[in-house]
């Protein structure tokens, strides 16, 4: 049934914003990139603290970071944006291997508080311009565009496409992951930490892994982020973003269709409703107070990792805990 | 020595904010985000007793007015929070609670900037400015009143939770929630109780940073309750003696790294301290080792 849901749903919604732009104007587009970024950072957050149950709350880090590898390399090294993006992949998840690794072992709220720290670290790091190549307070602004030959006129859309076939990359890697031994590994981890030890499952490399992945997918979004912004600046990339994406995760229930309602309600609508811009986040607190109490795992929660049919029984379909 | 005084000074502010969240994290494995933003609000309710109803003169009768009715104030705050954005959640998953926390701090943060708006506020200046000079070292009188009024704060309340019954009853629902109530505790008014001292406290921190300070801005309790979080864990979170040992800690780090290196980097050399401790003490100075159970 979920399935089957899942196999209209996917298509039905990429189709439909592969056709969005046609229907909106340049501020609408901006509107509509930013979700779509916006969409793969949470997602990336989610294999994080939602598949593998880690509280982490920096993942503003790895997207900023992403964000900002893109924006050094093409502002002063001149690379091409296309160019920057396996290193804007691989440098915050890199960053996500060290810095993940001394801290892995911490528990819930420690681990929570110990990202946090490294958010605030980061930030401070880029306002007061480390190394001398990350602009300060203003950032890094006048990046290239994005382009590929042949299509130049067509590169007003091109932040939206690129973010958009940044989005189907991590929905194709996310849905991998679900389905492979490393997803279940990832489930179980969340579940019991120690009964997945114990059953053979190398938890401190799972765990790693799992910060990595989340750390490059938002790398990724950073590139996106400064490609359709042209510039980087560090209060992009605060903390208080990373308590939103971790807030979003949560509230959504850490499933995509949870996520992305999550993603709309927190980043769209107040684009919609512009006169209530200052009574946003006021009510946005209400929201997340009420949700978890009426629904305490999330508006659309995820069921349990997708098992293949060989290993459940009689054909169960979601092993739900 | 100079940045020993200012030191010890912040880190007065510190601890007593560090209290509010030592003692709800020892009682109900909870970081209390709003903690933080109440502290805020205390600068603004105080701002606004003091400006509109007790009419902007200062004397010692005023100055004793603006504590009392904001403490009440902040401490029917923390109350309501506990009643609406906690108590429901007790049973739930862990992460639930932990975005209740987070939507309370962002209500609260956003009710300020909708009552006062974004600008920064001024404290009024309560305290007369007496300045000390003893041996090349200024001292104000705001800095020793700061110092001396924590410490018996402090203090009392060390001495409140050792020795009275229902200090006892606070200690036994903080080791084991089920077990206090089999003893005949009832969990939830102690829940209450703590909520209450640890917002009383918050608020005379927040008053005392509008004091210290003088800019108020309705979001600087992120950026308090986060120091006072770190000291409450630098000294073992759960753990009372710890949380003022931290934030004296803490405020000493503070003053002298914004002192002799740099002012821009405070903030990440207090996280990087914390993160340090995290690794090799994740329990802090003064906490004890338990296996936790997440």
């Amino acid at each position: 049934m979920m399935k089957k849901i899942q196999h209209i749903a996917y298509p039905l919604f990429f189709i439909v914003m592969a056709l969005l732009p046609a229907l909106l104007d340049s501020r609408w587009l901006v509107v509509a990139t930013t979700f779509v970024i916006f969409t793969i950072v949470a997602l990336s957050q989610d294999i994080v603290l939602g598949k593998a149950g880690m509280f982490n709350m920096g993942q503003a880090l790895f997207f900023g970071l992403g964000a900002y590898t893109t924006a050094v390399l093409n502002a002063k090294f001149g690379w091409p944006i296309l160019a920057t993006l396996p290193v804007a992949i691989l440098i915050p998840a890199f960053f996500g291997i060290l810095l993940a690794g001394p801290i892995i072992h911490l528990r819930g709220d420690y681990l929570l508080v110990a990202t946090i720290g490294f958010n605030i670290v980061f930030v401070q790091a880029v306002q007061n311009n480390l190394g001398g190549i990350t602009g300060g307070p203003n950032g890094i602004f006048g990046l290239d565009m994005l382009s590929f030959p042949g299509l130049a006129s067509f590169e007003h859309f091109m932040p939206y496409y690129a973010a958009l076939a940044a989005l189907f990359f991590t929905l194709f890697v996310i849905n991998n992951l679900e389905s492979s031994m490393m997803g279940r590994a990832l489930h179980y981890l969340r579940e019991d930490d120690l009964a997945a030890g114990s059953i053979g499952i190398n938890t401190r490399v799972h765990k790693i892994f799992a910060f990595a992945m989340g750390a490059g997918i938002a790398g990724m979004a950073g590139t996106m982020y400064a490609n359709q912004y042209s510039a980087v600046s560090p209060e992009a990339f605060d903390f208080i973003q990373s308590v939103l994406f971790f807030s979003i995760v949560i509230v959504g229930g850490s499933s995509v269709p949870g996520i992305l309602l999550g993603v709309f309600v927190m980043f769209v609508l107040p684009e919609i409703f512009r006169e209530f811009a200052t009574w946003r986040y006021f009510i946005f607190g209400f929201a997340m107070i009420f949700t978890m109490i009426l629904r305490p795992r999330g508006i659309w929660p995820a069921k349990f990792g997708r098992i293949p049919k060989a290993f459940t029984e009689k054909g169960r379909e979601n092993g739900q805990q | 020595m100079q940045q020993l005084v200012n030191g010890l000074t912040i880190g007065s502010m510190f601890a007593l904010i560090a209290l509010g969240y030592t003692m709800v994290y020892g009682v109900m494995k909870l970081i209390n985000f709003a903690h933080g933003d109440l502290v805020a609000g205390s600068s603004f309710v105080g701002l606004f007793v003091f400006s509109q109803m007790l009419g902007g003169e200062v004397s010692l009768f005023v100055v004793l007015g603006v504590f009392a009715f904001t403490i009440v104030a902040i401490a029917l705050l923390g109350f309501t929070i506990e009643r609406l954005a906690y108590r429901p959640l007790r049973t739930a998953p862990r992460l639930s609670a932990v975005v209740s926390a987070l939507g309370a701090s962002m209500v609260i943060q956003n009710g300020i900037m909708l009552l006062w708006g974004p600008q920064m506020h001024i404290f009024p200046e309560l305290i007369p400015t007496i300045i000390w000079e003893v041996g090349g070292v200024v001292v104000s009188l705001m800095q020793v009143l700061i110092m001396v009024l924590s410490m018996i704060l402090m203090v009392g309340l060390y001495l409140f939770v050792e020795k009275t019954k229902i200090g006892t009853a606070i200690r036994a629902s903080a080791i084991d929630q089920d077990a206090a109530r089999l003893m005949g505790i009832n969990v939830n008014n102690i829940i209450v109780t703590i909520f209450l001292i640890g917002s009383s406290l918050g608020a005379v921190g927040g008053l005392f940073i509008g004091l210290y300070y003088r800019g108020i801005t309705f979001n600087m309790g992120w950026q308090y309750g986060l120091y006072a979080f770190v000291a409450a864990i630098i000294g073992g979170i759960g753990n009372i003696p710890g949380a003022m040992l931290g934030g004296l800690l803490l405020g000493l780090f503070n003053a002298f790294i914004a002192g002799y290196i740099s002012s821009t980097w405070a903030d990440a050399f207090t996280f990087i301290l914390l993160i340090v401790i995290l690794i090799v003490r994740p329990t802090g100075i003064l906490g004890e080792r338990v296996a936790e159970k997440v």
